[in-house]
């Protein structure tokens, strides 16, 4: 578990970064993907929907993109958290993934 | 929630979004230390995107080159023209400006600062430039070619949070470049600014100069906002429906200028 944190922050931190730096000049049809949001969103989909990492990676990288914002901190933790949440909450109760 | 995590787990969860909504009792403590160590990498990371995106680029718009080399080369004889005579009329300038002294750092106190980030989707800038240098909120911020970049929004004890003028939160008087049109320019978010409030009576064109007024208090005169980039009239309103396209390239931004004299009290 925390080991998963560390390397989920680590990640998270350097995705903020190059969100805020190196992204910033490639716009497509002038619009900055958020790299963090869609990462977050892509782990909750991907993994087991048992486990709750997403959830995790969902908080932290709301975390750093407050921190690199204006916006209060927590701001958008708990919308990545909520969206996560929710995201689990579908594939859990409403999606049947053939066993493997 | 009992389907979802073990109550240990609720426990950890809850006390983590606490720990970090407080934080926010300390944010400028927080984030300055975040951007204390982040902000090197973010400069390397910039300069790093600069240049491939700049390569990227190139390569994507060669068929383009050759038609916008072609332009040019009329561009450039056309210019060449005009040279001789814009010699003489800089030489007078010169002699002008040295008589009214109205050179930007003549104008104005200023300090220069470091881009460290860029928020493009809340139109703001991060500068390495805080309370610490004698940053204030609401000093304005320029581009050495005189161009206006917005204003601090956040001054942190190292780092300031600049709100561009394309931000929503940004509204400000400007002017056409040399007639009496005054109107306010509003940030529309996604580098657009609206140019509203400008009576219909008045000539307003495509591609005008617009620069900021000092009207309102909020920036100095004559500094540039942008050009006219659409002008509609509507029988409804007594003005013109205008926007502007801002002059300030935030991803080719990686060093600019504070104003520091300026008082907007």
């Amino acid at each position: 578990m925390i080991k998963q944190v560390l390397i989920l922050l680590a990640v998270f931190y350097l995705l903020a970064l190059l969100q805020t730096s190196f992204f910033v000049d490639f716009r497509i049809w002038g619009v900055v993907p958020n790299f963090i949001l869609i990462s977050a969103l892509l782990i909750n989909v991907f993994e087991k929907p048992q486990k709750n990492t997403g959830m995790l990676a969902g908080f932290i990288g709301g975390f750093f993109l407050d921190i690199f914002s204006s916006n209060p901190i927590g701001f958008y933790a708990l919308i990545l958290l909520a969206l996560s949440f929710l995201i689990k909450i579908i594939f859990r109760k409403y999606v049947w993934l053939p066993a493997s | 929630m009992r389907f979802f995590f073990k109550k240990g787990k609720i426990l950890v969860l809850i006390v983590g979004i606490i720990i970090v909504l407080s934080l926010n009792f300390f944010q400028k403590e927080v984030k300055g230390f975040f951007y204390v160590f982040s902000a090197p990498i973010q400069i390397t990371f910039g300069a790093a995107g600069d240049k491939v995106s700049g390569f990227f680029e190139a390569i994507g718009n060669l068929s383009e080159l050759k038609t916008a080399n072609d332009e040019l080369q009329k561009v450039i004889q056309e210019m060449l023209a005009e040279k001789a005579s814009f010699a003489e009329l800089k030489k007078e300038n010169e002699t002008l400006r040295e008589a009214l002294q109205v050179g930007l750092q003549k104008d104005f106190q200023l300090a220069f600062v470091t881009v460290v980030g860029k928020d493009i989707g809340q139109e703001s800038i991060l500068i390495n430039r805080g309370a610490g240098d004698g940053l204030l909120v609401g000093m304005p911020v320029v581009t050495q070619q005189k161009i206006l970049v917005g204003r601090i929004g956040e001054v942190l004890e190292n780092f300031s949070r600049v709100v561009l003028i394309s931000n929503k939160e940004s509204a400000f008087d400007a002017k056409v470049s040399g007639t009496e049109t005054t109107g306010v320019a509003r940030g529309q978010g996604n580098s657009k600014i609206e140019f509203d409030l400008v009576p219909q009576d008045k000539v307003l064109k495509v591609d005008d100069l617009v620069v900021s007024s000092s009207l309102g208090g909020i920036y100095p005169e004559g500094l540039l906002a942008g050009l006219v980039k659409k002008v509609s009239r509507n029988d409804v309103s007594p003005f013109y429906q205008s926007e502007i396209a801002p002059l300030f390239d935030i991803q080719d931004s990686n060093a600019v200028f504070v104003i520091l004299n300026f008082n907007n009290d």
